[in-house]
């Protein structure tokens, strides 16, 4: 028998608004005005908040970090597709994605300045803490949106992954699973070409991330991820098909990690600088910025005026970081059960003991109220 | 073993395990390194620094992020008759790869009634106190130490870093080796410059004292040395026993302290439910009773997850909980 083909894959990539500015109007998807400032706005504003938090880290206000740089279309744009009843996942390099879904920054920065209480979402959000050990949260995903479709809720799950944990298994069952159930969820890897200092082209040998959904009859596609508009289209298309019952997509955002991995790392290592100075000519938020002054919705004084007013803010966010008052170390006991059991009331009650032993009962005083559902 | 003082200089911990891995290549076609970032990167914590230049990327690989494929490959290699050293890069992302550990790695020798062997060696860094991110601070030594099969290993020293990682890629067996990233740059000592090995399976007596022993590993036996210090200041003479392997124990050691001074007292990062400490403390219970003094203790972690870095020295204990612990036991 000569052999046939019983499957073929052909993988597509959406690109509406290149580099160079060239746009594709037909693939245009309808965008408001005020979508498009919103998107613009929080691009520029969390790039700006990261260039803060840096420089904080560098004077010791600050714990390790890691900037989203470069990452803006692919971090601001989904969530906006979203109800703030679905579920978000974001990873560790997930602020821009936590600040389009509302998040108070003070928070972010208590969160990496190695403070439990910076864990702090909107009350009304469905948003995840990401986990540090990479992929762990991709099997969740599915079960979120599982839980969804079992609730006939319409609700969706959105979450993220980056090139180098799509080599995980995790992905591989999370997949499985949320194609065997048609789930409502949406996996959107960040392919930024940088796993700290392994290059994307030593992950998958596959030609693209987006053909591994043919493996899980999931839907899947690539996406220019620095083209906020390409984003915006392959997201809330994603998302309108998960409601409608139609199953799990998988984009993968090819976009460009412009910083260190964190600010514990030197990129300089390991990385061409010819390669970071070509991906600073496909800037998500300077391409963004050509587009709306050609539309007459950007110039010089907005500009200036979203400048300042974006220091003002992140001023704002700092002070009202740093005014935070130390933790108190029982604070730790608190959340860990339902119901404290025996151990950690003896143990609190140890620590509390402890705290006055090397400090007096002055000491204990001058700590912070504790915080948190305890026993 | 004698060294003599030429062949020596001071090293600091990272630069020991450095050494060690860069000596097992040189010496062994078969050793090879695998993990993430440990290529062109050097590590993370630069423990392989240098090592992909010399050896190039066959021998020290760069994998994709995937925590199973190391551990798993690891063991395919080694069954194949490859000695891997295989880095996970840290103690937070181990807990991925227990599957391949539990359920394979300690059990091939015997579930092949003793045709195969899995030489490798599994390197990570261990603890906490170094400002890390969630899940960069872990110390998870029980759950290797509760698998059968496996040998593990934590050096607190440069010196016994350098020989018990040599020992460990010798090692027919299984090692996971623990290294207390606490100490990578902080602790200093003289390391000779050539090949030596520290035996596995012995303990060091870090300094001797006869009224109590503070048994620790990795980084808390620098704790252990500090607290000593402070009670020696109070006139109690307190001895400090660094495990150095974990499994298998060297009881004779743990069991002779013990005896000697009456009185024990375990300091450990994890915490204390299901610990390694729990073991110690049940096999000094059991074979030691009628020389206890006084109950042995345990100073861990609290029965919490470790907490994000503000409040992690209230998480591991110092040396001012270990004194406190040691005093009460001598008042007992």
């Amino acid at each position: 028998m000569p052999l046939r083909t019983v499957a073929s894959l052909d993988v597509q990539r959406l690109e509406i608004l290149a580099a160079d500015g060239k746009l594709d109007e037909a693939l245009l998807p309808k965008m408001s005005k005020e979508l498009l400032l919103n998107i613009h706005r929080l691009m520029f504003q969390i790039r700006a908040f990261d260039e803060r938090a840096v420089l904080l880290q560098r004077q010791g206000r600050l714990g390790t970090y890691p900037m989203i740089t470069g990452q803006e279309a692919t971090q601001c744009v989904p969530p906006l597709c979203l109800k703030p009843t679905d579920w978000v996942v974001p990873t560790y390099r997930g602020g821009g994605v936590y600040f389009a879904r509302g998040m108070s920054m003070r928070h972010a920065l208590l969160y990496w300045a190695g403070d439990d209480r910076g864990t702090r979402f909107p009350e009304a959000n469905n948003d995840l803490t990401f986990s540090i050990p990479v992929g762990a949260h991709l099997t969740q995903a599915a079960g979120l949106a599982w839980a969804e479709k079992l609730k006939k809720t319409g609700g969706v799950a959105l979450t993220y992954c980056g090139d180098g944990t799509s080599s995980k298994g995790d992905l591989h069952e999370a997949l499985t699973f949320a194609g065997q159930f048609k789930l409502p969820a949406i996996f959107l890897i960040e392919n930024n070409g940088w796993a700290i200092s392994v290059p994307r082209s030593r992950q998958a040998a596959s030609q693209t991330l987006a053909q591994k959904a043919w493996g899980y009859g999931v839907f899947g596609l690539q996406v220019d991820g620095n083209d906020a508009l390409a984003v915006y289209r392959a997201t809330s298309e994603a998302v309108a098909r998960a409601r409608k019952g139609e199953g799990p997509s998988l984009l993968e955002c090819e976009t460009y990690r412009m910083g260190h991995h964190t600010t514990a790392d030197d990129a300089s290592r390991y990385r061409d600088p010819a390669e970071v100075a070509a991906w600073r000519a496909k800037d998500p938020i300077e391409r963004l910025e050509r587009f709306l002054r050609a539309r007459g919705l950007w110039d010089d004084e907005k500009g200036r005026r979203l400048a300042e007013r974006t220091r003002a803010w992140i001023d704002e966010e700092i002070a009202a970081y740093e005014a935070f008052p130390p933790p108190n170390p029982l604070d730790m006991f608190s959340f860990n059960y339902d119901r404290a059991p025996w151990m950690l009331r003896e143990q609190r009650a140890e620590l509390e003991r402890l705290l006055a032993l090397k400090g007096g009962a002055k000491a204990l005083e001058a700590l912070s109220p504790a915080e948190g559902r305890f026993p | 073993m004698t060294v003599t003082a030429a062949a020596t200089r001071e090293l600091n911990l990272v630069q020991a395990v450095n050494e060690a891995l860069d000596l097992a290549l040189a010496a062994d076609e078969r050793v090879l390194i695998l993990g993430e970032d440990v290529g062109r990167n050097g590590g993370v914590f630069r423990a392989t620094e240098g090592l992909w230049k010399k050896y190039g990327e066959q021998r020290v690989v760069d994998t994709p992020l995937a925590e199973i494929g190391i551990v798993g490959g690891a063991i395919g290699l080694a069954l194949a008759g490859l000695r891997p050293v295989a880095e996970i890069q840290f103690d937070g992302f181990m807990p991925a790869a227990l599957d391949q550990v539990i359920c394979h790695l300690g059990r091939l020798r015997s579930r092949t009634r003793g045709r195969r062997s899995v030489p490798l060696v599994l390197r990570a860094p261990h603890g906490g106190l170094i400002r890390a991110p969630e899940h960069h601070s872990e110390s998870p030594e029980a759950y290797f130490c509760h698998t059968p099969g496996i040998k593990v290993v934590i050096a607190s020293t440069p010196y016994d870093a350098k020989g018990l990682l040599l020992a460990a890629i010798d090692d027919p067996d299984p090692v996971v080796f623990f290294e207390p990233k606490r100490l990578y740059r902080a602790a200093r000592s003289q390391v000779p410059r050539g090949d030596y090995r520290v035996e596995l399976g012995k303990a060091r007596l870090a300094r001797e004292g006869r009224e109590l022993t503070l048994i620790g590993w990795g980084a808390m036996v620098q704790t252990c040395l500090e607290a000593a210090e402070l009670l020696a200041g109070e006139g109690r003479s307190i001895e400090v026993l660094d495990l150095r392997t974990l499994t298998p124990l060297d009881l004779p050691a743990l069991l002779a302290s013990v005896e000697k001074t009456g009185r024990a007292v375990i300091a450990h990062e994890a915490p204390n439910a299901g610990s390694w400490a729990a073991e110690l403390s049940a096999l000094i219970s059991e074979r030691a009773l009628l020389s206890l003094q006084a109950p042995v203790r345990r100073v861990g972690g609290w029965d919490i997850r470790m907490p994000l870095f503000r409040l992690e020295d209230y998480y591991v204990p110092d040396r001012e909980r270990v004194a406190d612990a040691a005093r009460q036991t001598l008042a007992f």
